[in-house]
């Protein structure tokens, strides 16, 4: 009846059962919180200009883009106890000559503390990704979007949007070097 | 302390053991019910993964619980994170989407007309050196979204992995217990 083994059985099974339910807590009343959180104060996203070159990728020639934009958003409320960390991206969305709707990340940082949730970020070295197109972005125009996706210590996954750009930017036309 | 566990074993005789072996067998049964059920209410071949590599630091760690989903219609989205397998490679990756391209309307399902590209968190490159080839990801081969986290939980595999005389000993253990309890 009360032999080593039974208590061992059954202090284990508490223990266990007592962490699961705090993490389930904890998952549970950090997702709550974010369903009922006012929603994020729009951050601000300006693309100042977008150059399109020619550049060879891998195999074929490619025309890429490089975007001069500026961030400034405030994320900090995103940031709760059961905040790991926030992977925030610049998505760049356009549609190019072929129909073929693209989504190209082409900047992200990741927020690991709340005193680090105010962005601001700008000038030529900004993009971080390189972004191409076979087709070319001949006639296009993208929606550039900071998202983030706020990762917790145990739970569901966020995603969610923290600025845009107001209206679509077009992509000039390619300058030919040389 | 075993002596009376042995006691107990000769006095139940042949048709305890063969219900126990049955037990036992009703419990593998279940869990693996349980497993492809859930794949087959995700969508996806393997629901629950396991974090082998440290490519996704400081998201996920080694030994890091997974959940994933695959819904049918779905379209991936950048950001999201996938877990993928090539075919050829052995183990499936979980890296985050860095591109999408969304043909237009071709096959029987819009949302898998996509080509997607991956990225590791902490990796400085993107993942073509990894695609043996492939240019870009297709639905085919990824094998789910991740959807929610558990730490560390499943460094228990990789522990029996990594040392495999813990597995046995386990399994044994566990096979003994099984047929030598009363209740």
């Amino acid at each position: 009846m009360h032999s080593v083994f039974s208590r061992i059985n059954n202090s284990s099974a508490l223990l266990s059962s007592c962490a699961m339910g705090l993490l389930a807590a904890i998952a549970v009343s950090s997702m709550l919180l974010a369903l009922f959180e006012a929603p994020l104060d729009g951050g601000v996203v300006n693309v100042n200009s977008v150059k399109v070159v020619y550049g060879k990728g891998r195999q074929r020639k490619y025309e890429h883009a490089v975007v001069n934009f500026e961030i400034d958003a405030d994320l900090s409320p995103l940031f709760n106890w059961n905040t790991k960390q926030l992977f925030l991206y610049l998505d760049a969305e356009y549609t190019n000559a072929k129909g073929v709707q693209n989504s190209v990340v082409i900047w992200d940082r990741i927020v690991r503390r709340k005193a680090d949730a105010k962005i601001h970020v700008e000038g030529k070295r900004a993009q971080k990704y390189a972004f191409k197109d076979v087709t070319g972005f001949r006639d296009a125009s993208a929606t550039y979007t900071l998202r983030y996706n706020l990762m917790p210590h145990v739970g569901a996954l966020v995603y969610g949007t923290a600025g845009t750009t107001n209206a679509t930017v077009a992509f000039p036309p390619v300058i030919n070097h040389v | 302390m075993f002596t009376e566990e042995l006691k107990a074993f000769r006095r139940l005789g042949f048709r305890h053991v063969l219900l126990q072996a049955l037990n036992f067998a009703s419990v593998i049964a279940s869990g693996l019910m349980i497993w492809k059920g859930l794949g087959l209410l995700t969508n996806s071949e393997s629901p629950i993964v396991v974090v082998l590599s440290g490519s996704m630091e400081p998201a996920f760690y080694r030994g890091d619980l997974l959940f994933l989903t695959n819904p049918v219609h779905e379209r991936y989205h950048t950001g999201d994170i996938t877990v993928y397998k090539i075919p050829g490679a052995d183990i499936p990756i979980v890296h985050r989407v860095l591109e999408t391209h969304d043909a237009k309307y071709r096959g029987p399902l819009p949302a898998h007309n996509q080509r997607l590209l991956t990225k590791g968190d902490n990796n400085e490159v993107n993942d073509i050196e990894l695609y043996r080839g492939l240019e870009y990801l297709e639905r085919k081969h990824i094998v789910g979204k991740v959807r929610g986290f558990l730490p560390y939980i499943g460094y228990v595999t990789i522990a029996m992995n990594d040392f495999p005389q813990l597995k046995y000993a386990l399994l044994g253990g566990l096979g003994l217990l099984a047929l030598i309890q009363r209740e």
